[in-house]
């Protein structure tokens, strides 16, 4: 019985915490005090360009496939395969390139974040920047953010390019139900321009969350390896509930009330 | 609060709100402290508490210190004084808190009450900034070096360098050289961490920890992990650097003389390079003083522990 009011205490504890944290950060960057590590910003920026862009962009693509190809035979199921261009429009903008972005965000980065910063902190290496008279905070932690809001929306933007593109290839070139000219039609006519802007709002604000828990995980890490182990489990599963939680209000919040499909009814 | 007990002690006294550093003596036999709350009198038994004069004012000071970790209670009231322009030594059986007094030093961690004096301001006390600016003061040597993973040996030793200072690369070189040839690795240059062994290590945070000629330089267990001629070569180059610290300083007529503190349990080291032996035990000094005096104590513990005999009041317990 204790363990059950003492557990989800513990869980309130360390997301007050993480929000502390979270707090710091940000912080950090809207003061630009970060900038004096811009260096250091612009070194993690080029390390997720090299190492994590492909991977994202790979895995929007084959989403973008099968979004296209099940919208493709649907809708030629229900005799209107005209309108297979509102899958790649509402299915792949809305939902689920943010959520493929989030989860190889969280994957790739965040787990990278936490093992990177976690062996960093079990040898010492933290505390011997903050010695050298360096916040670690500052330099480690700030300069990553920093490094993602620059790169990111980028990233992502790019992403969108690809799952649209990924569709398109499925619907158009290879099942060809519809003419190229006629998937656009529809294609355009189900999205507006606020819906990109929308949806780079829910990808960032995934991205900004990862790269706080990661930070969060790493830099809090004790326990020798397998403590910095358990740090990298703890945050992939609170990235992946996160980036779900996000996903699904934004979708309420931004598209709730649609006039085409508006959700509740 | 804090200000109170110690203008009650009359430790540290304040002009214009500055703390000012003192110069330690000879007890004068105050009355001798209780043990900490939760222990008895019989644990303490042999804690003489005794403080033999170095003549040199303190470059560091823990003033009734108490720190502990959950149920693990690591300082337990602890006054203790590094003094300036020495080499001193924090010797003590394994777990009694001497890394932890390291941590405290530099404002890693913080003491749950008492104050730890640097120069004579509070640590505890600094703002941030104040903090960051006052780390500067310091050399930090860590068990394994704590060198960068992501950085080769080079960049390792220079980035205090490029971080603090504008100096030009041409200049960040020669530095950085000179240090890294005097603890020679001259030639290990682009070799990163995990391609050193681990005496290399040691050596390369120990240059790293140089190149901003710090005013007090820590060594945390410089010796673990390395064998007994390893040893007393290290111990030699530290002896080396503080000479050579110590003329420069005289030369460039600095405010404050470099101060080395080693934190180690082997006994040899001490021996061979401190000045000043400050003895830990229980979280708090057994006795301290210029290491003659003390190599020459007649307390039982102080004798024991520095012959290595297993006979005597430490035991395995």
């Amino acid at each position: 019985m204790e363990d059950l009011i003492l557990t989800p205490r513990g869980w309130i504890e360390a997301f007050g915490e993480i929000v502390r944290f979270a707090a710091r950060m940000l912080r950090e960057v809207a003061s630009l005090r970060v900038m004096r590590f811009f260096g250091e910003a612009l070194r993690q920026a080029g390390i997720l360009i090299v190492s994590s862009t492909l991977v994202i962009w790979g895995l929007v693509f084959i989403i973008g496939l099968e979004c296209g190809i099940e919208g493709a035979y649907f809708t030629y199921g229900e005799g209107t395969p005209a309108y297979s261009g509102v899958f790649a429009a509402w299915c792949d903008l809305r939902e689920l390139v943010p959520l493929v972005f989030g989860y190889m965000m969280a994957a790739k980065v965040g787990t990278g974040i936490v093992a990177e910063l976690g062996s960093m902190r079990i040898s010492d290496e933290i505390d011997a920047l903050e010695v050298m008279g360096i916040s670690g905070m500052r330099f480690l932690c700030a300069t990553r953010l920093l490094a993602a809001l620059m790169v990111l929306p980028f990233v992502y933007l790019c992403s969108i390019a690809a799952g649209f593109f990924a569709s398109y290839l499925a619907v158009v070139q290879q099942i060809g139900y519809v003419s190229s000219g006629g998937f656009f039609l529809i294609f355009w006519q189900f999205q507006n321009p606020p819906d990109l802007l929308y949806s780079l709002i829910k990808a960032m604000a995934m991205a900004i969350v990862i790269v706080i828990v990661g930070c969060y995980y790493g830099y809090n890490a004790s326990g020798g390896p397998v403590g910095v182990g358990t740090a990298t489990a703890k945050s992939m599963v609170l990235n992946l509930v996160s980036v779900h939680l996000i996903g699904m209000l934004g979708t309420q919040l931004f598209w709730g009330a649609n006039p085409r499909a508006p959700i509740g009814g | 609060m804090r200000d109170d007990a110690h203008s009650q002690r009359g430790d540290v006294k304040r002009t214009d709100g500055k703390a000012v550093s003192r110069v330690s003596v000879v007890d004068e036999s105050p009355p001798r402290p209780g043990p900490p709350e939760g222990a008895a009198d019989e644990e303490y038994r042999w804690h003489s508490y005794a403080v033999h004069p170095s003549g040199r004012p303190d470059a560091v000071r823990f003033v009734d210190t108490y720190k502990s970790f959950g149920r693990s209670h690591v300082l337990r009231g602890l006054n203790m004084a590094l003094p300036e322009g020495m080499v001193s030594m924090i010797l003590g059986p394994s777990g009694t808190g001497k890394s932890v007094c390291i941590k405290h030093m530099v404002g890693l961690l913080y003491p749950d009450s008492g104050d730890v004096l640097v120069h004579g301001r509070s640590v505890p006390d600094m703002p941030d900034d104040e903090l960051f600016e006052m780390r500067k003061k310091f050399g930090l040597l860590f068990q394994d070096g704590a060198l960068f993973g992501s950085m080769n040996l080079f960049d390792n030793v220079a980035f205090p360098l490029r971080q603090h200072t504008e100096k030009g690369d041409d200049e960040i070189e020669e530095i950085v050289m000179r240090r890294l040839n005097e603890v020679g690795l001259g030639d290990s240059r682009t070799r990163m961490p995990n391609e050193l062994s681990g005496g290399m290590r040691k050596r390369a945070g120990f240059a790293r920890a140089l190149v901003l000629e710090p005013d007090i330089l820590l060594f945390d267990e410089p010796d673990s992990g390395l064998d007994p001629v390893r040893t007393a070569l290290l111990g030699e180059l530290i002896l080396e650097i503080h000479r050579e610290m110590i003329e420069e300083a005289k030369r460039k007529q600095r405010e404050h003389l470099p101060t080395f503190c080693v934190v180690t349990h082997d006994i040899m080291s001490a021996r061979r390079v401190a000045d000043y032996i400050n003895v830990l035990w229980k979280g708090r000094i057994v006795e301290a003083g210029p290491a003659e005096e003390m190599l020459g104590s007649e307390n039982p513990f102080i004798r024991q522990f520095l012959s290595g005999e297993s006979q005597g009041p430490l035991t395995m317990d």
